[in-house]
């Protein structure tokens, strides 16, 4: 039973990872119809940044949120390609993006080579119910619960947070009360930078990070992000939750092999039942 | 004779003559450009004519090349080895494709991704396909008492597999299901509407395509000698992409052009990476940032590709796409 | 006010609108008439500037805000949330002066927009466009798809803000009888072109406009 709810916490905490990555896609695709390709890389960015910032001195805190920033200003460079040419289609700008993750791949050999990379994150463990538990596991649910109530305040109670989703539920109606899409859409990049951002720098710390971590990170996030159909954030953090737990159980059992598997075979089935239920014409947007 | 049918002939002859006056190293390059204009010219038909991306492509070209080196290992014949790697592809790609093509747009392309990184995956892990080892020790291609020695044969194997293709496409191309294949690109309602088996056709080019990545991935088995997950990387299929988009879409001189042109590009550069005083990491990061500058800068500003953008420009005329 | 000459506005290779010119004056209230099609939305996204004139000008004195056609409210997000996002360009969010002017969007303001009537839908749009302070509005298709009691009640509103605050209006509509009924002078757009201009009176006894816009009856 203690290695049962051991092996819940962790994946809770992998889920809470793959909620972030998820979450910047969904953030991303509601406002702008792009399914961004690059948003593992932010991650990577992020988790490589902090592994340098505390290697040359600097204290936690200032490392991580100096990590996460870099990480928004990489997906507010990456809207500017994807988007910033008015006439670009999405499956284009999904192009361009993928262009900008192997872009990123030799920025990122330049700067810290191609071996993995670490950052100490919180040490120790706590036992809980007779289940011990890696601090930093902890941490990665406690941030991410508090980044997701932070995201839904900001979409639910502020004025630019509903003028995003004016953007989304119909972007016609927006630039006719006067909002710049365009603009908007380069907030909800720069946003999407921003929470795989954290991700990466919750996840370092766990597993080593190198330059090409950003595919494991992309699937599992877009794996996430289909169960709620790429644009509704609720069910897409309860399928990152599940796909976290599924994935950490399956190795925990023994079928740690096979977990890559299990995540890619349930995203194409969620993917393949959607795609039988909903006409043809809803999709020919995308 | 046409003053273009002069200009194939031409381009022909002069390839088939090249592989007489090469040293290996640029065999190498010619068997690999050739490898990847069989594979591009199958992706460029799926982008351009059934309108979907695969991000997959590399997964059959590795079934290919796993196919041949498996049978060749067991002591099949190589010639039956190597005609069986497109068969497989594209009986693996009616299988795969069955359901995926359900999927459209950026759907369809992580679907083509999931389905290379568990194919992968999988060959990794499982014994017969020799796991991430790979496959060692696979003889030379050979007919009857007749055995590759040198590189030159193999190149010789990849014009010959790339001309099939290229044949095999324009023919696809100018038939009629071809022509009611292009509406498929623009509206698949439109298309559906018109009576076309819009599902049928699809699956059709979905196959070609790997059928095409099956047979450049059984002559890559051969050449090399040894086959492993880690040949066929993502960014591999990532680079048949660049080299369709770069070509223009929907074309199949562009598509080898496209080939091509990246090809030398990367060959040239990694020269450039390789030179004593230049850091380790220079070949990787210089072909990273050539894929992905390329992609780019043709994607937002050469929408129409390389070829088209170029060939319009010289004949003075907005060359439509249904033009060729 | 509205002037606008010579507008020619194309996608692609497809023509919307042919050599366009007409004016509103200030304070004026002008019907556009014209049929599906004719290109009426297009001329009010160019007037609302979400279309660039491919040639001609397009000149409009003051702040324009359009009620584009179908309403286009965000569905998700409430009464209240719609008027604050029509006052983007302003930077004025609070409802109030347009509770005052429509109460019954007070009632409303909790409510999400993607379950109201269609009428109520049609008060919270012109209640959005409201926000924005417009000197100038304009109303595509008001009647479309609507009771004509909630037409009616939405047209008073419209005519008392043109008499008591000068509001200057381009009612854009394929119901004649209520263009007619509202404004003075009013133009006829057919297949992208200006058919025919005129007084509304003169207008409603033109066989050729009658015909096509008042189901043959001239009144």
């Amino acid at each position: 039973m203690s290695a049962f709810l051991t092996y819940l916490l962790n994946g809770l905490a992998v889920g809470s990872a793959i909620a972030l990555v998820a979450s910047g896609l969904v953030t991303i695709h509601r406002v702008t119809g792009v399914v961004n390709f690059a948003q593992g890389t932010f991650a990577v960015i992020a988790g490589l940044c902090t592994s340098s910032l505390l290697g040359l001195g600097f204290p936690h805190g200032l490392s991580e949120v100096a990590a996460v920033l870099a990480a928004a200003l990489a997906g507010l460079l990456t809207g500017l390609a994807a988007i910033g040419r008015p006439g670009t289609t999405p499956l284009s700008s999904l192009i361009v993006t993928l262009g900008v993750g192997v872009l990123a791949y030799a920025v990122e050999i330049v700067l810290w080579g191609d071996q993995p990379r670490s950052a100490p994150g919180l040490a120790g463990s706590v036992t809980l119910a007779g289940a011990r538990v890696q601090t930093q596991h902890l941490l990665v649910i406690g941030v991410a619960a508090a980044t997701f109530a932070l995201l839904a305040l900001f979409f639910g109670r502020t004025y630019l947070g509903k003028a995003l989703t004016a953007c989304a539920s119909d972007p016609y109606a927006a630039r006719v009360v006067g909002i710049d899409t365009r603009r908007m859409g380069l907030l909800a990049f720069a946003l999407g930078g921003l929470l795989g951002g954290v991700a990466g720098v919750l996840v370092t710390p766990l597993r080593p990070i190198s330059f090409d971590t950003d595919v494991t990170l992309i699937v599992n996030g877009f794996a996430a992000a289909v169960f709620g159909a790429l644009t509704r954030p609720v069910i897409t953090l309860a399928g990152a939750l599940l796909l976290g737990v599924a994935e950490t159980m399956a190795a925990g059992y023994g079928y740690g092999s096979h977990q890559l598997e299990v995540a890619l075979g349930l995203m194409l089935v969620v993917m393949i039942v959607q795609a039988s239920r909903r006409p043809a014409i809803s999709q020919e947007r995308a | 004779m046409t003053a273009r049918t002069w200009i194939v002939a031409g381009l022909a002859g002069l390839t088939l003559a090249l592989p007489a006056v090469l040293d290996d190293s640029a065999l190498a390059v010619y068997v690999l450009l050739g490898l990847a204009a069989m594979v591009t010219v199958g992706v460029s038909l799926l982008m351009g004519y059934a309108g979907q991306v695969s991000l997959g492509q590399g997964a059959f070209y590795a079934v290919g090349a796993y196919t041949a080196a498996l049978l060749a290992l067991n002591g099949v014949p190589p010639l039956v080895g190597l005609l069986a790697a497109p068969v497989v592809a594209a009986l693996a790609a009616l299988v795969i494709g069955t359901p995926l093509l359900r999927l459209r747009g950026h759907h369809l392309a992580f679907a083509t991704l999931a389905t290379q990184l568990i194919l992968l995956s999988l060959a990794g892990q499982l014994e017969f396909t020799g796991g991430d080892i790979g496959l060692q020790g696979i003889p030379q291609f050979g007919v009857g008492s007749f055995e590759a020695g040198g590189a030159s044969v193999y190149a010789y194997l990849t014009w010959a597999g790339l001309a099939l293709v290229m044949l095999v496409t324009h023919n696809v191309i100018a038939s009629r299901p071809g022509r009611a294949l292009r509406a498929l690109a623009t509206s698949e309602i439109a298309a559906a509407s018109a009576g076309i088996p819009v599902g049928r056709y699809k699956l059709v080019v979905f196959a070609l395509s790997a059928a095409f990545a099956g047979l450049a991935g059984g002559i890559y088995c051969f050449y090399t000698g040894y086959v492993a997950p880690g040949s066929f990387p993502v960014l591999l299929s990532i680079q048949y992409i660049v080299m369709a988009v770069v070509g223009g879409l929907g074309t199949i001189w562009g598509a080898v052009a496209g080939a091509a042109a990246i090809t030398l590009l990367v060959q040239g550069l990694d020269r450039l990476a390789t030179l004593p005083g230049m850091p380790a990491y220079a070949p990787g990061v210089l072909s990273y940032a050539v894929y992905a500058l390329v992609l780019i800068v043709v994607v937002l500003f050469l929408p129409r590709g390389l070829v088209p953008a170029v060939s319009g420009r010289l004949t003075g005329k907005r060359t439509k796409r249904a033009d060729r | 006010m509205i002037d606008v000459r010579d507008l020619v506005v194309s996608y692609g290779t497809a023509t919307a609108l042919e050599h366009v010119s007409l004016t509103v004056g200030a304070g004026e209230m002008v019907a556009l008439l014209g049929p599906n099609g004719a290109g009426k939305s297009t001329l009010a996204d160019t007037l609302a500037g979400l279309l660039t004139p491919t040639s001609g000008t397009v000149t409009v004195g003051g702040r324009l805000a359009l009620i584009p056609e179908g309403r286009r409210l965000f569905p998700d997000l409430s009464v209240a949330d719609n008027l604050a996002l029509g006052g983007w360009r302003s930077g004025l969010r609070d409802p109030s002066p347009v509770y005052d002017l429509l109460p019954r969007l007070a009632e409303l303001s909790g409510r999400r927009a993607g379950v109201l009537s269609g009428g109520e839908q049609q008060m919270v749009a012109f209640g959005r466009a409201l926000m924005s302070r417009p000197d100038t509005l304009v109303v595509d298709e008001l009647s479309l798809g609507l009771a004509p009691n909630v037409t009616a009640d939405l047209a008073g509103h419209l005519a008392e803000l043109n008499r008591s605050q000068g509001l200057t209006v381009l009612l854009i509509e394929q119901n004649a009888r209520l263009a007619f009924d509202l404004c003075r002078r009013a133009y006829v757009l057919e297949s992208g072109r200006l058919v025919t201009e005129g007084e509304c009176a003169d207008l409603a006894g033109d066989p050729r406009v009658a015909g096509a816009y008042l189901g043959g009856a001239i009144t």
